[in-house]
Parts: structure tokens; sequence; C-alpha cells
């Protein structure tokens, strides 16, 4: 109305206003659509369509359309979607994935919040080296620990079972074997073992992060440790261990290698291992793998809700707590090298016997429960030395490791810096798109992937693994990166600007600086991810783009376990070394700064 | 709109193949002029190998066709089951030619891709030595036999045990062998000639209706895994596996494994792996040189030296190491497996025997 007024006055003072706010107008009009940080979300946007959605969208198109005996054919069909969803079959292959993934969860939770418990919140000895040993199984490859626990707990000829006789036989007693990794115990057994420290890193955080004033409150009412940890501190952390839950929850879900392996044995067969034979063997049943895989993407969906609605009310509630409050440790008194022998047993379950088998095994002519001489052989290190593909193999793994870690810290940063700094419908919608990934098996993503980009130079090359691992990993770059940027507090970069700093200037020479241990973490831990990813790998390879992980599985499905077990280790040197670098050249402990997001 | 985009590909791939196809056949020397195709293949450089067999006995081969043709480079690409077949026909339809050679161990498949053109005919100078058992027409050759196997642990299983099961398959229903044996509940075509022949109609008179569901009554160890399987009989696991093929058994015992096989009666041979060239190959003369050596005796001593595999061309004589040994008694009678009712028996036939052992 008053612009009316203006516009029918005859005061040229007027006009000259109402020219200069139309002028304003227009250009916040313009700074709105066009400015630097529109066009940087609509950049992110179009990254996060093309390397993350539409492989999905492929994927998930597959499920409806008719199969061949060796395909796919050009008519649409409902049939797969009916098959998969109403058939007795596989939803019994769904009921054991989600009843295995169950207890694997529990039984993770309970190993994993009480070694975080016992790192962050008590006195426990030798703690340094523990916090490092615990998550070691994060660089291991899973399917490597795979081939070391068959070596190690075959019921009759493994390695544990083997001296576990043998030490009764010198007291005369005939014992039977002590472990069986053949068995449903022993699939849950080595998914614990590589899921555990997922529940610690996500879980020690919030433990560390905690008000102590409580426990010391207890601790002064005459309250023991044991009660002290299991009454206060234990239901302090509930949302956080609910948030590792789900996450180990959906990833044990999704596994195919150590289920389908040693779990067939067992007569028990899982919906990932059904996707992988649908998928592979004659007659294939494409559309029914693509069915079923978007089975494991609903539940995975609405694992990843819940756990976005956790982590939030989590963050309340620590920051209502009392930030950077640090109460004394807990004393464990009587209890404490018994604590610490429960976690050298996990240690040596999880790291020192996987890798003392999976070393002997690569010095092995052939699999054999006694160890002689004339059975062991350098053959295939001398092989792997010589052998191309190796080398080719190291190469490509390296680049695609630094260069997957590099996009995924940058990427992960911008786009977690619109939502919490710009905070909007179109940033938060950026962020849930850029971490949807996480909820799909990497094996139906890669079917995505193949068919989207089957058609352009990108196939057959490394730089198509390049966008697999950077879709799959930017999750972890995208949370980790928002948890970073959460802990500075807006206000510094804020007196930048009223300082006339321009809003690049601020983010550059504020934001950056504080976040950088995380973000130099954060490289290090996707370019170990991505030195162990197999599933998508695996589909996507071409002669000259092969990664380790892909020529240890060529290996062993070839029946060198040996040979596998020769590559496994080079891998698991690869990661440590990496550790270590991360440790000596950035002085960043990845271990302390990943377990503190 | 993927229906859209598959049928235009489809009709621009089908005239390019005939175009692709006709050029090639224009360009191409007599097979037996072996100079003229080699200095071709040396101009083209490389050849590119799709192999489904295991990556260290496929390159063992590959050296060997290397050391005979300098300037000749062969990659190998594994790409095992049914993912080949898929890979090669998507690649092909987005006009990514990569493959020259084809090694299938799906028999379903190769048929398709004979009969859709997706190989080249290519006749080569051994070609009549062959058995038509082991040819499509001149555009698939199995160049290998795949005799099922009893593997066992020469530890853990006696010479009269060893005995036992060589004279027929229905002895692994003896009392003595419950719970000491291993199966597969893998899919592949050596994991499924056996259930062939115990399910031939033919065969009734032999194989009770309820043989699987007997063998599944032994309790045996069930592996997912064909390769697992063998491992752990390798290893004294299990005494033995109630059936692998002879080229794996073999493998195992060249590198000093405790195990020796027997062939029990009659014995399911079959040609498990075949070879040809792509029609849109892009290195067709290196391909077809390389078809030419793998027929020829230098490819089956390959064959037999590097895959410890039995070849097919006829007049070879069986140089390998282990059929000189005591222990060694070759397949008295074999059984010829049903081709023609494969693809639609398999998938029933698997899925019973997964059930009977999965009791």
């Amino acid at each position: 109305m008053a612009i009316f007024a203006i516009r029918t006055s005859e005061n040229p003072a007027g006009d000259f206003r109402l020219a200069q706010m139309k002028e304003q107008r227009r250009a916040a009009r313009m700074q709105r659509w066009f400015g630097p940080e529109r066009i940087l979300w609509i950049i992110l946007m179009v990254v996060v369509l093309a390397v993350s959605i539409a492989p999905l969208v492929f994927a998930v198109d597959a499920s409806f359309y008719e199969e061949t005996k060796v395909g796919l054919s050009d008519k649409r069909s409902l049939d797969a979607v009916i098959n998969v969803y109403f058939s007795r079959e596989y939803l019994g292959y769904l009921l054991n994935a989600l009843a295995l993934s169950a207890v694997v969860t529990g039984l993770s939770l309970v190993v994993g919040v009480f070694m975080a418990l016992l790192v962050a919140r008590t006195d426990l000895p030798r703690k340094g080296l523990m916090e490092l040993l615990v998550i070691m199984p994060l660089f291991v490859s899973p399917f490597t620990g795979l081939i070391a626990w068959i070596a190690l707990g075959s019921e009759r000829t493994g390695f544990i079972n083997v001296a576990w006789v043998r030490f009764w036989q010198v007291f005369g007693v005939d014992a039977g074997p002590l472990v069986n990794i053949w068995s449903f115990g022993g699939v849950v057994w080595v998914m614990f073992l590589f899921f555990c420290p997922f529940v610690y890193l996500f879980t020690i955080g919030a433990m560390r992060n905690m008000d102590a004033s409580l426990e010391e409150a207890a601790r002064a009412s005459g309250a023991g440790p044991v009660y002290t940890l299991t009454r206060i501190t234990i239901p302090m952390s509930t949302p956080a261990i609910f948030s590792a839950g789900l996450l180990v929850f959906i990833l044990a879900a999704e596994l195919y290698t150590i289920p389908g392996i040693i779990g067939t044995n067992a007569g028990f067969t899982t919906l990932p291992w059904k996707i992988y034979e649908d998928s592979t063997a004659f007659p294939v049943h494409r559309a029914h793998a693509a069915a079923a895989g978007t089975m494991i993407l609903w539940i995975a969906l609405i694992g990843l809700l819940l756990q976005r609605r956790i982590t939030r009310r989590s963050e309340r509630y620590v920051t209502m707590g009392g930030k950077g409050f640090k109460g004394q440790l807990l004393p464990l008194g009587g209890l404490k090298w018994p604590a610490f022998a429960v976690l050298a047993l996990y240690v040596l379950s999880a790291d020192i016997l996987p890798l003392v088998s999976i070393m002997l095994s690569s010095f092995m002519r052939f699999s054999s429960a006694t160890i002689s001489l004339d059975l062991l052989t350098l053959d295939h290190y001398r092989t792997i030395w010589n052998l191309p593909d190796v080398r080719s193999a190291t190469l490509n793994t390296f680049i695609l490791a630094v260069l997957s870690g590099a996009a995924c810290v940058v990427i992960g940063f911008l786009i977690s810096f619109l939502e919490v700094r710009r905070s909007g419908r179109g940033a938060r919608l950026l962020a849930t798109l850029a971490v949807l990934p996480a909820a799909v098996p990497g094996m139906v993503y890669g079917i995505g992937l193949l068919w989207l980009y089957l058609r352009t130079p990108l196939y057959g090359s490394i730089w198509i693994l390049l966008l697999a691992m950077i879709a799959k990993f930017l999750p972890y770059g995208v949370l980790v990166s928002r948890s970073g940027i959460m802990q500075v507090h807006p206000e510094l970069e804020q007196s930048a600007r009223m300082s006339g700093a321009s809003p690049l200037r601020a983010v550059r020479a504020i934001l950056m600086p504080m976040v950088k241990p995380t973000m130099i973490a954060l490289l290090f831990f996707v370019m170990l991810q991505s030195i162990k990813e197999l599933s998508a790998s695996a589909l996507l390879y071409g002669r000259n783009s092969q990664t380790l992980s892909v020529l240890t599985w060529h290996y062993m499905d070839g029946g060198e376990y040996q040979f596998a077990s020769a590559v496994g280790v080079v891998q698991t040197v690869l990661m440590i070394g990496l550790v270590l670098l991360t440790r000596a050249a950035f002085k960043v402990r990845l271990e302390r700064v990943m377990a503190s997001e | 709109m993927r229906t859209g985009i598959r049928t235009l590909a489809s009709m621009a791939f089908t005239a390019l193949l005939a175009v692709a196809t006709t050029l090639h056949a224009q360009e191409m020397p007599d097979p037996a002029d072996e100079a003229a195709l080699y200095d071709m293949a040396k101009s083209e450089g490389s050849l590119v190998w799709y192999s489904g067999g295991a990556l260290d006995t496929t390159k063992a081969m590959a050296t060997a066709f290397q050391k005979k043709y300098p300037g000749i480079q062969v990659e190998v690409m594994r790409l095992p089951g049914a993912s080949q077949y898929q890979r090669f026909m998507e690649e092909v339809a987005a006009g990514h030619d990569i493959a020259d050679i084809l090694w299938l161990s799906d028999h379903p498949s190769m048929v398709a891709l004979v009969d859709d053109g997706m190989v080249a005919e290519w006749k080569i100078p051994t070609h009549d030595r062959f058995d038509p058992r082991y040819l499509m027409g001149q555009s698939a050759y199995a160049f290998n036999r795949v005799d099922s196997v009893i593997i066992y642990n020469e530890n853990l299983v006696t010479e009269e045990e060893a005995e036992l099961l060589r004279a027929d398959w229905r002895n692994v229903l003896d009392p003595r062998f419950a719970s000491r044996f291993a199966v597969t509940s893998a899919k592949c075509g050596a994991c499924y000639a056996p259930i062939s022949l115990f399910l031939d109609p033919a065969q009734a008179n032999t194989y009770p209706e309820d043989f699987l569901e007997q063998v599944g009554a032994q309790k045996p160890a069930v592996y997912g895994d064909f390769i697992a399987m063998v491992d752990r009989v390798v290893a004294g696991e299990k005494d033995f596996a109630y059936w692998s093929f002879e080229s794996i058994a073999a493998t195992r015992r060249a590198q000093g494994a405790p195990v020796r096989w027997v062939y029990p009666q009659p014995t399911p041979a079959f040609p498990s792996t075949w070879m040809a060239i792509s029609a849109t190959a892009p290195h067709p003369a290196a391909a077809r040189l390389f078809l030419n050596w793998m027929g020829s005796e230098d490819g089956a001593l390959s064959l037999q030296r590097d895959y410890y595999s039995k070849p097919t061309l006829q007049g070879v004589e069986d140089s390998r190491s282990f059929v000189s040994e005591d222990w060694y008694q070759p397949p008295a009678e074999l059984y010829e497996v049903d081709f023609e009712h494969w693809p639609e028996r398999y998938e029933t036939d698997m899925a019973r025997w997964v059930k009977a052992i999965q009791q």
C-alpha cells in the first residue's frame, strides 16, 4: 500500500526511493539465485545427483523388467518385485539376514560399549595402545579376516583347535574342538569382530564429552565403579549407543561374503548372499537381485532416518550436559587388570590371531592344519614382486584411495558447511541425498553405476571406480565434517565478517584451520575404506583398473587361498602404513580424532 | 526410456555387427596361413581374453602363447560365471568392443552367443581333429574336457575306501562315510554334471528317485563355495568332496597337497568351458591366431601343463605328471551329459539338490 502511495505521488524523491528499493530487491533476488553459495549449491547438487542418486535410480529400475535366462528383456514386468516381496523364499532370506544382523548388533553393542566405557571413563592401564588396537579391525579387509578365521577356527584343522587338542593331549585328555567357525556362531563371531570397532568409535565420543559431575556425585554417595558405569554413564550415552547399534545393524544386514561363505555350511542363507547368487550364477535373476536390493534399501533407509533423529537428540543431550567439564576418571581398583584382560582378549581375537594366521597362510603352499618346513615357501611374495598385475593393482588402489579421500573431504565439507551454517530446506535436502548411498548394498549400487556409465568413456576405467567410491564414502565425508563444523561456534566467523572479511576469507581463515585435524582424519579414514572396497569394485573394474581387493578376490575365487593371503598381507601393510603415516607426518592420531566425532 | 535406448542400441548394433563380421571375414587370411595371420596379429599388437578360469592358470597359458608369438600381448580379464556373458553383452550393446576372446564356463550362455551371432565363425586348422561334441559348428570350441571326480585327502581315506568310491557313485551311502564328506550348494556347470546323471530318466533303474535325499541323509558338510569345499579337503577338515573336477584336484596335487581322486563309474565328462572369438573383436587377427594356437598341439600341451586339464584335441598324448603315478586310474566308463535338456532342467534339479543336502 505504501509503495502504491509513493508511486502515485508527484514527488521525484519518492520515485527515486522507489527505484532504489526495486534495485535493492532485484539485487537481493539476484544474490539469492545467483550468489556464490547458490551456485555452489547447484554444483554440489549436480555432483550428488550424478554420482550418488542416478546410479541408484538405474539399479532400482532393473527390478521392473522381465528376465531371460541370461539377463533382462526389454519388457516391463512386476513379476520379480512380486516374487521377492511376497514369496516365502525371499522373505525367509530377509528374516535370516535380519536375525543375523540383530544378534551381531547385540553382541557388538555389549562389547563395543564396554570397551568404550573402559577407555573413555576409567583409569584402564595401557590406554594409548589399546585405543589403536581396538579399532585395528577397521584397517583389515573383512575378506582377508574371513580367510584368516577359516584357517584359525575350522573344526578339525583350525590352528586354534589343533593347538587346543594337542595341549590337552599332554595331560592325557582327549579334548574336543574349542571352536567351529563353520556354524551360525562362527558367522556371528567373525562379523562381531569386524563390527565391534564401529560401536566403539561411535559411542566413545559421547562418553568422552559427557559431564562427569553425575558420576562423581554417585561415587561420593558410595557407589562402586560397576554401579556408576551401569547406572549413570551408560544411560547418559543411550542416544549414541542407539545410533551405533543402528549403523551396525544396517552394515551387517547388507554384508554377503561372510554369511554366504560360512553360513551355508550351517544351512543359513541370507538375502544379500541370495542377491549375489541371483546376480552371478546361471541362470541369472537380475530383476530379482535388484528387487531384493530394494528390500535392504528400505530397511537401511528406515534405519538411517532413525539414526538421524537419534543423532540430533544426542547432540542436544551433550550440549546440555556442559561442554568441557571433565571430571576424574573412574578408578577401577582391583578390576583394573581383569578389565584390561577383556580388552586384550578382543585385541587377540580381532587383530593378533587373524594377522598371524594370514601371515602364516601367505607362506604356505596349500592349506594345512599343521606347519612344517617343507610346507613353507616364499613363492607367493616372489610372484607378487614380479607380477605386473599386483604392481598396477597397488598403484590403482593408491590413486583411488587418495582421490576418493580428497573428493569426499572437499565435497563433504562443502555440503556440511551449507547444511550447518546456511541451514535451509535445499541444504538439508542436499545433505540427505549425499548420505543416501550409505543405505545401499555396494553390489546393487555397482550395477546401477555400470548401467549408467556403460555408454561413456568412463566405463572400464579407473574413474568409474572413483565415482563408486566417492558415492559410497561421501556419507562419511558429510557426517564427519558436519560434526567437525558444529564444534566451531559460528560467532568466530561472524566476528571475522564484522571486521570486514569476505565469507570465503572467514571460512578460510577461521573455520578451516579449526576443523583441519578432523578433515585430515577423515581423509585417511576414507582412504582406508577405499583400499578395502570390494563389492562395487568387483563389478566395475576393467582390465587396466584392478584394485588389490579385486585381485585378492580373484585369487581366492580361483582357489589360490595362500596367494590371496599374500595379497591380503600387502593390502593390510598398506593400510597400517597409512595410519602410521598420518600419525608421523600430520601428528594426527586417527583413532582419537575419529572416535571424538 | 531404457526400453527405447535398448531397442535403438540393439538395432544399431545388429547393423554394425553385420558390417564388422563381413569386414573381418574379407580381411582374414586362410586359417592355415599362420605366417600371414601372425603378421596381421603383430600389427594389432595385443588381444583381450575374457576368462572364467583361475587367474594364475589363465595367465600361464597366456604366457605360453606370448612365448610362441612374440609381439602380441595377451591381456587377461577374469570374469567368472554368468558375469562374463552379462558384461560382454552389455559392452557390445553399448559399443564398447573390448573382448577378443571369450572363455565361458556356461554352456547355455555360449549357445545363446552363437545363436545370436555374437561370436565369429572361424574354422581352426585342427577343426576336424575334434569330436563334434566339443564343437558348436565353427563358432565355439571346447578345447578341454571336464571329468567329475571324488577328490579325497590321502591321509584320511584308505585305499579300500577309495576303491569303494571309485566303483560306484552310490557307495557314498555306505554308513562308514556318514558325516565324513563335503558337498557344495554352489551353482555351476561342474557342480551340476553328476546331478544330471543321478536325475537322468534313463538312469532311473540305477539311481533311485530319492537318491539325492539319501546323500543328504549322510549329513555331509555343505559349502556354499566350491573352492572352499576343495580347500577344506586339502586341509583335512573333511575326508573327501562328493564331487569336484579333475583339473582342480590335479592343481592342488601339483602344489604338493595330500590329495588324490577317483573317477566313479560312470564318470560324467563334458565340455565345460567354451572358447570363441567376439564378432566385434578389436583385434580380430590376434584373436584368430590365439584360437588356432589353443586348438593346436601347443595349446593342448599348455592346457595339460598349466591347467592340468584333458585336451579334447584327438591324437595328443596325456603328458600330465599324475597319470604316471601308481594310484592313478583313468575313468573306465564315461557318461555323456545331456546338453539338450540342460537349460530347462538345470534350475529345478539344482534346487532339488540344495534342498536335499540342507535337510
